[in-house]
C-alpha cells in the first residue's frame, strides 16, 4: 500500500458511488466557454445563425499558443455570444448554441487512420491537441502540451485515479464501467512518449475499480495497479510521486523533474475516445451530488450546460442549498451564478445546504493546538504563515514557507478554531508573488 | 460555536425523499473560499476532551482526601469562569467563557493544590492565572506561560506554608476544616522530599501508582493520570512527543545518576511521584504554551524534563515540575522557530539551488 506522511483522512460522503453512470437529457441551450483550459482563451469561429453539428470546431486557439480548440457538443443553431462572470472575478466568453436535440454528428468525425502503434509521436499529440483533450481533473492544462514537454524526460506515467476528494465518484464509475478506456488512453499515451512504465493509482476505497483495472492489464510488466492509502491529498501530484517513487518534489518543480508525468483517469478515457471514434472532447462524467438535489449520480454531461439545467434534469431540488460547488469540497470553487456552466474540468458539481455551512467564527483565536502542523502534506506551520498574514508580515510569512503552500486545506479543514487558514495563505501568496513581479520590474527598469 | 456542532460530521441521505411542495433555489448563492467542508471539532470540543481525561484522577483525589477536594474544585473552577467572563467585560471582548479554557484551568488550579489550602487560596490564584496571566497578555492563544502553572507557583511563594502541607491518604480532610484550625489532619512527607535526601519513602511503587499517597489533590494517582493521557493521544488532542521527551528525559538522568538505592528503583519513584505525570501530560502539553513543531515539542520536553531533574537534585524546592515548564514556556517561540519541520521535498529544492550557483560560476 503506498501513501505519504501528513494528510487526513476526512469523511468520504461518496454518496453516489453505486450509481451506474447516466446519460443526461441534453438542455435546450448551451453556454461553451471559450476559456476550458489554462493557456490563451479560443476565439469563437463561429457567429450567430451558424448550423453546427456535434463535435464541430467552435473556438480555436492561434498556431504556437498554448490552447487546444473547443468544440460543440450538441446540434443546433448558435444563437450568439455571452459573458458569464465567475466568482474568482473572471469573466469569460461564451458560445451559445440552441439545441436542435437531433444530435447529429459532425462528418469530420471519423478515427485516425492506421495503427496507433506505428504513429509518430508528433500525429498522436496532433490528434490530442486536435480532440481539444485538457486534463479533466481539475486545473485543466492541455494534454498535447504537457505530452510535448514531457516527451524525453520522463520514463514513467502515473494515472491518477486516487480522487481523494470527497463526494466525488465520477472516475470510481469510469474505472468500474469502461476500464479498458481507461488503460486504452494510458497506452496510447505510452506510445507516444516511449515510455515502459507506468502505474494506475487507485486508493483503497475504491477497490472494486482496482480490481477491475487489474484484470483489463492482465499480466503486463509495464503498467502496475497501485492501491493507494484512502487519505487526502492523496491525489495531489507532489503527494502521488512520493508515494510511488520515493522523490519529493519542492514547489516550483514539475512532475517532469522526477522522471515523471501525471494523467487523470477521464483525460485517459477522452483520448480513447479521439482514437477508437474520433469524437473530440464534447461531453464528460460529472458526479451530481451534495445533500440538495433529488437523484443525485453520475451523468454524463454535454460541456456548456449550466447548472441549472443540471439540477432541473437531476429531479430539481429536496433542500435549499446555498452553495454550488464546482470541483470537490475541499478544493473546488462555489460559483454564484446559477448560469455557470459545465467545463471540461468539472468532475463534480455540488450543492451543499446550510448544514454544510463553513461560516467563519467570528474573530477566531489560534489556539495552537498544531493539528494544521501535524496534517500538513508539505510539512508547513500553516497556523504562523496565517498569523503573518492577518498580520500583514509577507516577509516572515514567506519565511515559513508561504510560497511551498499547495492550498489543499487540510489546515483549514482541521482547525478547531475555525480559522480560514489556507485562505490568508493564499493571500500571502498573492502578495509575495505581487513584491516579487515589482521587484523584477524595477530590475528591468534599472538594466 | 453552537452546540449542534459538537457531532463530527454532518450525517446526509443519498436521496432524501421526503418533500412536497417545490423547492428552489435561493435568490444569491454564497461564495466562499474553499474547503467547503469543516471537521466539526471547536475549541470547546477539544477542551472537554482535556476535561474529561482529567476526570478520573480528579474523582480519586476527592476519594481519598475527602469531599474538601469538590469543594477547592467547585470554587476554582467557579472563580476561573467568573474572572473570565469579568476581565472580558472591562477589556471589551468577546465573552469566551463557553470554549471551557477557562474551566479547564479551573480544575487544573484545583488539582495542584493540596486540600487543606484555605478556600480563599483558589481564588486569588484564579485571579491570577486568568486575569493576570492569561487576559493581560491578550485572552486565549496569546499567553506565554501557562495559566494554571503560573498561579501555583505564584500561591506557593506567597502562601508557602498552606501550599506544602500535605494529607495523608485516606484521612478525609474535614469539609469545613483549616489547617490552623486545630482539625489536625495527619500531615505526611510526600515521597519527594524523603527522595531530595536519596532515601527511599515509605509508600512502596505500588501506592504511587494507584495514588496511596500524600500529594496535591489531582497528582497523586499516576496511573489514572497516565490512563488520561492515553485518552488524549488516542482522541489525537495531544501528541506523544511532550510527555515522551519529558518522562524520558527525567527517567534516564534519575537512572543514570541516581541519589541512591537500586537505579531502577530511583528512577520509577522519581518518575511516579509528585506532579510529574499531570505536569508532563496535562500542563506542559498546554496548546497556547507549548510549541507547534514536532521537533520543537521534544526539545521542549527534553528540557522540563532536564529541569525538572536539576531542580529535584539541587534546587531549594522539592519539586521542579511546576518551573521547569515555566521556563520552558518562555522558549517556545524559539523552539518553534529554530526546528521548523523540514519541509516537504527541500532536499531536491536546495540541489537545484547549488546546481544554479555552480552553473553560474
Amino acid at each position: 500500500m503506498y501513501t505519504f506522511k501528513g494528510g487526513t483522512h476526512i469523511k468520504e460522503y461518496k454518496l453516489t458511488k453505486d450509481y451506474e453512470i447516466e446519460r443526461i437529457e441534453a438542455p435546450d441551450r448551451v453556454a461553451i466557454s471559450m476559456s476550458q483550459h489554462i493557456g490563451a482563451p479560443c476565439t469563437p469561429v463561429v457567429a450567430a445563425g451558424d448550423e453546427v453539428l456535434v463535435g464541430q470546431v467552435i473556438g480555436t486557439v492561434p498556431d504556437g499558443a498554448l490552447g487546444c480548440p473547443v468544440h460543440s457538443s450538441v446540434s443546433g443553431k448558435v444563437v450568439g455570444t455571452e459573458i458569464i462572470s465567475g466568482s474568482t472575478g473572471n469573466r469569460e466568453t461564451c458560445v451559445v448554441i440552441e439545441n436542435d436535440k437531433e444530435d447529429r454528428p459532425s462528418p469530420e468525425i471519423k478515427p485516425p487512420e492506421g495503427r496507433i502503434t506505428e504513429m509518430t509521436k508528433d500525429e498522436i499529440v496532433s490528434v490530442i491537441r486536435a480532440a481539444g483533450i485538457t486534463g479533466m481533473g481539475g486545473a485543466s492544462f492541455p494534454s498535447y502540451a504537457k505530452i510535448n514537454s514531457a516527451a524525453g524526460h520522463v520514463d514513467r506515467v502515473i494515472v491518477n485515479c486516487a480522487e481523494c476528494e470527497p463526494f466525488i465518484t465520477a472516475d470510481h464509475r469510469l474505472l468500474l464501467e469502461h476500464p479498458e478506456r481507461v488503460v486504452g488512453g494510458l497506452k496510447t499515451i505510452m506510445i507516444s512518449l516511449g515510455v515502459k512504465e507506468a502505474f494506475i493509482a487507485v486508493e483503497d476505497n475504491k477497490k472494486d475499480a482496482a480490481r477491475r483495472l487489474a484484470a483489463v492489464v492482465g499480466q503486463s510488466d509495464m503498467i502496475s495497479v497501485c492501491l493507494m492509502k484512502t487519505k487526502y491529498p492523496q491525489g495531489d501530484e507532489r503527494q502521488l510521486i512520493y508515494a510511488l517513487t520515493g522523490t519529493e518534489l519542492p514547489m516550483g518543480m514539475l512532475p517532469m523533474d522526477a522522471g515523471c508525468v501525471i494523467f487523470n483517469a477521464g483525460t485517459c478515457a477522452a483520448i480513447y475516445e479521439a482514437f477508437s471514434t474520433g469524437m473530440p472532447l464534447v461531453k464528460r462524467i460529472v458526479t451530481v451530488t451534495g445533500d440538495c438535489v433529488k437523484k443525485p449520480g453520475n451523468y454524463i454531461i454535454p460541456i456548456g450546460m449550466k447548472v441549472s439545467d443540471v439540477v432541473n434534469k437531476c429531479g430539481g431540488l429536496v433542500r435549499e442549498p446555498i452553495k454550488a460547488v464546482f470541483g470537490g469540497p475541499m478544493m473546488g470553487r462555489a460559483e454564484f451564478s446559477l448560469d455557470t456552466p459545465v467545463k471540461k474540468g468539472t468532475s463534480a458539481i455540488l450543492l451543499l445546504s446550510e448544514l454544510f455551512d463553513t461560516k467563519p467564527t467570528p474573530d477566531p483565536e489560534c489556539i495552537r493546538c498544531g493539528k494544521c502542523v501535524a496534517n500538513c502534506p508539505m510539512r508547513l506551520m500553516p497556523a504562523y504563515i496565517a498569523q503573518y498574514s492577518r498580520l500583514g508580515d509577507m516577509a516572515s510569512a514567506e519565511k515559513f514557507g508561504a510560497m511551498s503552500c499547495v492550498e489543499c486545506g487540510t489546515c483549514s479543514y482541521n482547525c478547531p478554531a475555525g480559522i480560514e487558514i489556507v485562505q490568508y495563505i493564499r493571500s500571502a501568496k498573492n502578495n509575495i508573488k505581487a513584491e516579487q513581479r515589482r521587484i523584477a520590474a524595477l530590475r528591468q527598469k534599472e538594466s | 460555536m453552537d452546540e449542534k456542532e459538537k457531532t463530527e460530521v454532518v450525517e446526509v441521505d443519498a436521496a432524501p425523499e421526503k418533500t412536497e411542495k417545490k423547492i428552489t433555489f435561493p435568490a444569491l448563492l454564497s461564495v466562499s473560499p474553499s474547503p467547503h467542508l469543516r471537521k466539526r471539532e471547536t475549541t470547546r470540543s477539544v477542551m472537554a476532551e482535556v476535561i474529561i481525561a482529567l476526570t478520573p484522577a480528579l474523582l480519586w483525589g476527592i476519594f481519598v482526601f475527602g469531599l474538601r477536594a469538590l469543594l477547592i474544585t467547585l470554587v476554582s473552577v467557579a472563580s476561573c469562569v467568573l474572572f473570565e467572563a469579568g476581565a472580558e467585560k472591562l477589556l471589551k471582548r468577546r465573552i469566551t467563557v463557553s470554549d471551557l479554557s477557562a474551566a479547564l484551568t479551573g480544575m487544573l488550579i484545583a488539582m495542584n493544590m493540596p486540600v487543606s489550602v484555605p478556600i480563599w487560596m483558589p481564588v486569588v490564584a484564579s485571579f491570577f492565572a486568568i486575569v493576570v496571566v492569561k487576559q493581560v497578555f491578550g485572552g486565549i492563544g496569546k499567553n506565554i506561560v501557562n495559566p494554571a502553572m503560573a498561579a501555583r507557583v505564584f500561591v506557593m511563594m506567597s502562601w508557602a506554608g498552606n501550599m506544602t502541607k500535605f494529607t495523608a491518604p485516606g484521612a478525609r480532610f474535614p469539609f469545613f476544616g483549616t489547617v490552623s484550625g486545630g482539625v489536625d489532619a495527619v500531615t505526611a512527607a510526600t515521597p519527594l522530599a524523603s527522595l531530595k535526601r536519596g532515601a527511599f519513602p515509605k509508600e512502596t511503587l505500588l501506592d504511587l501508582l494507584t495514588g496511596n499517597t500524600g500529594g496535591c489533590i489531582g497528582e497523586v494517582s499516576a496511573a489514572l493520570l497516565i490512563l488520561g493521557g492515553i485518552y488524549l493521544l488516542v482522541r489525537k488532542v495531544i501528541s506523544w512527543q511532550i510527555p515522551v521527551a519529558f518522562i524520558g528525559t527525567v527517567a534516564i538522568i534519575t537512572f543514570v545518576f541516581p541519589k541512591g538505592g537500586e537505579p531502577l528503583d530511583f528512577m520509577l519513584y522519581e518518575i511516579l511521584s509528585g506532579g510529574l505525570m499531570l505536569g508532563a501530560i496535562f500542563m506542559a502539553t498546554d496548546y497556547a504554551t507549548s510549541p507547534i513543531s514536532p521537533t520543537g515539542r521534544i526539545v521542549y520536553g527534553v528540557g522540563c524534563g532536564l529541569i525538572t531533574v536539576l531542580i529535584r537534585y539541587f534546587g531549594g524546592y522539592p519539586e521542579g515540575v511546576s518551573f521547569s515548564i515555566l521556563i520552558m514556556n518562555l522558549l517556545v517561540w524559539y523552539l518553534d522557530n529554530a526546528f521548523k519541520p523540514r519541509r516537504f521535498g527541500s532536499e531536491l529544492a536546495k540541489k537545484r539551488e547549488r546546481e544554479k550557483k555552480e552553473g553560474k560560476a
